[in-house]
């Protein structure tokens, strides 16, 4: 099993990277704004207030909660499933929570957000039943979950775009919440996925030994006092519902789910005790990245970061493909 | 080989169901009430100041005959590549065609031109055959031991990236968002005579290229070795088959859009009534599949009338179903 030999000092570069970045995110925009005035801004309000302190700041912490739980999700999918193309966009997932919350919108726009959660979650969970239950009953290769997981996916998705176009309400937001957007998002969704992430982090950390003993093989987890089925499903279930609340949060945003985890493993090996929280790093990284280059590309015009998070995964996915040899 | 009487049976059956779908169709879900004795009196004495008839005569026609013909052109274009490719799961919209020649009609539309200032429908063929090229390239299809899988997973890919691509260019380029997404869904909504021109002349061309390689394609399917001993050309009838495809699916892209699983539904079904003898199939392939699209915009007309939903739409709600299904049902590789 490959291991690194400086998991703390890659923990720091990462994590100085995420505030460079998150930073960073805070300049780029619609307006100028200079440093100076951006300094002062946050500490004691100004001309600028609104911009920085309820525009930018919100979206800073929503794309890094947003990538977090995408990532810890993809990382839990993969370690449960043992699948490299297994993440929660690609396996229907994201699609499932997206298309139950895009119902609720059109037909009861006015829904708190706590039925506006409830409802993804509840989407995330019956698309993940979906494919679990056909994936017990037909027992696929990796390969091929994989591909039955695009296809529901594709099929949810035509899902939300035929709401979309039957209801074209404001469909220029619904194009931007369809691939995934920080755009138009402030304080209130923060303690959403800030509240399940402190809730499921310390969670994961606990499952993240159990998953490595799993790794050893089930009659020897079995020995060690791990009911195997019962962590796969709790893992899966942790899983789910990180991916449907950051769906609820910022609509579907691709391939982060995919990549984090395979980055993480790049650089950190298997060992889920790092894995897990690695992963989720380089989740928030990617989406701030993401964000930040979605906005600063053509300003004032605003890219869904989803486009470009697959712009940048797409390629990957293929990466994947030419290097998987099990056939 | 001999035809059964089921064969002859459903050979019957897909005619009728056809002229069922065409007046069907052609009346039903229009905001102006019309009904059978207005298309009896369009097709027998035609009447200039009758509205019910103007109406026949400019929108729901043509709508009808090139809806008609891009399912025809979707279902030959699927034939030949789940021929070509020994892969069921093979079509248009799998392996990124529909949506390569879509990206650079969009690339083209809002002024990146990547070959000079060209025709739409020059740029839907070249879009198709560089994401068609992609995805072969990518998925291993000229290796030793080719799998379909990893072909249809790289075709997957490659159209997640390219219609990443699309999106972005046209949010960038302007704020019409509203006709983007239902261009990229494939819309047969604003149809008229002009785009029928347009796309008669490729698809007929890309239809005969099909029938001319269908004999070849069959003796294609007993194996290479058995085909190049019977005389076979394998390279040139592969060569012409690409661009019968190319042609079919880009003249379609460029008038509607790109719409999916019509050329992955429609070959199974055909195999299903004339088995694997393309010389039947790719004729009932074409009838087949334009009868499930005057179906499917028949649906999305009707389906939040008044509204018009894309068409694309409704063939994915069927599509992807049944893609699952075949994905679980065929032991490859």
């Amino acid at each position: 099993m490959k291991t690194m030999k400086l998991p703390s000092l890659y923990f720091f570069i990462l994590s100085s990277l995420v505030l460079l970045f998150a930073i960073t995110s805070l300049f780029v925009g619609a307006s100028d704004i200079s440093i100076a005035d951006i300094i002062h801004t946050l500490f004691e309000q100004g001309e600028y207030d609104f911009i920085i302190n309820q525009y930018r700041l919100p979206r800073i912490f929503l794309a890094l909660g947003v990538g977090a739980g995408l990532g810890l999700s993809g990382a839990l999918i993969q370690g449960v499933i043992r699948n490299p193309l297994a993440s929660p966009d690609l396996m229907g997932i994201s699609a499932g929570a997206g298309l139950a919350a895009t119902t609720l919108l059109v037909f009861y726009a006015a829904a708190p957000v706590y039925l506006l959660l409830l409802t993804a979650l509840s989407g995330g969970l019956i698309a993940a039943a979906i494919i679990l239950f056909i994936a017990y009953k037909t027992r696929p290769t990796p390969m091929r979950l994989a591909l039955i997981g695009i296809a529901i996916s594709t099929f949810l998705s035509s899902g939300i775009d035929f709401l979309m176009i039957v209801n074209p309400i404001e469909i220029n937001t619904a194009m931007v919440w369809l691939t995934g957007s920080l755009w138009g998002r402030n304080w209130t969704q923060v303690p959403l996925i800030w509240g399940t992430l402190a809730v499921i982090i310390p969670f994961a950390f606990w499952l993240a030994w159990r998953l490595d003993v799993m790794g050893l093989g089930e009659d020897c987890a079995t020995s060690l006092g791990i009911r195997p089925s019962k962590l796969q499903l709790m893992a899966l279930l942790t899983a789910v519902i990180l991916a449907s609340i950051s769906v609820a949060v910022a609509g579907t945003i691709a391939f982060i789910g995919l990549l984090a985890p395979h980055l993480a493993r790049m650089l950190f090996g298997h060992h889920h005790k790092y894995l897990i929280p690695s992963s989720a790093l380089l989740g928030g990284l990617m989406l701030i990245i993401a964000d930040t280059l979605a906005r600063g590309l053509q300003p004032p015009l605003e890219l869904p970061a989803g486009v470009l998070t697959s712009l940048i995964g797409a390629p990957y996915f293929i990466f994947l493909l030419q290097r998987y040899k099990a056939w | 080989m001999p035809l059964s009487i089921r064969h002859y049976i459903s050979l019957l059956v897909v005619p009728i169901l056809l002229l069922l779908t065409l007046g069907y169709s052609l009346i039903a879900w229009s905001s102006f009430p019309l009904n059978f004795s207005h298309l009896y009196a369009y097709l027998f004495h035609f009447d200039n100041t009758s509205i019910e008839q103007q109406i026949l005569a400019t929108t729901r026609i043509p709508r009808l005959l090139t809806g008609m013909l891009i399912g025809t052109n979707l279902a030959v274009a699927g034939v030949l590549m789940q021929g070509l490719t020994r892969n069921p799961l093979a079509s248009p919209s799998v392996l990124g065609i529909n949506s390569g020649a879509a990206c650079f009609i969009a690339l083209s539309s809002i002024g990146i031109h990547i070959l000079g200032d060209v025709s739409s429908l020059l740029a839907a063929a070249v879009g198709g055959v560089v994401s068609g090229g992609l995805v072969i390239l990518l998925g291993g299809f000229f290796s030793d031991r080719a799998n379909p899988l990893k072909l249809v997973l790289a075709g997957i890919a490659i159209n997640a990236l390219l219609i990443g691509i699309t999106r972005a260019a046209v949010i960038l380029a302007d704020e019409r968002a509203y006709s983007v997404i239902t261009w990229l869904s494939g819309s047969l909504a604003n149809i008229d005579w002009q785009d029928w021109q347009s796309l008669w002349p490729t698809s007929l061309l890309g239809l005969l290229i099909a029938f001319y390689v269908a004999k070849n394609l069959n003796l294609l399917a007993l194996g290479n070795d058995i085909a190049v001993s019977l005389g076979i050309n394998i390279g040139f009838t592969r060569f012409l088959s690409c661009i019968a495809i190319v042609l079919l699916t880009a003249s379609s892209v460029a008038v509607v859009g790109p719409i999916g699983f019509i050329g992955l539904i429609v070959p199974h079904i055909a195999r299903r009534l004339v088995n694997n003898n393309f010389l039947l199939l790719i004729p009932v392939s074409a009838l087949i599949g334009s009868c499930l699209i005057a179906w499917a915009d028949s649906l999305a007309r009707g389906i939040a009338f008044p509204a018009e939903t894309p068409v694309g739409v409704i063939t994915a709600l069927i599509g992807t179903p049944f893609f699952v299904y075949l994905t679980i049902r065929n032991k490859m590789s």
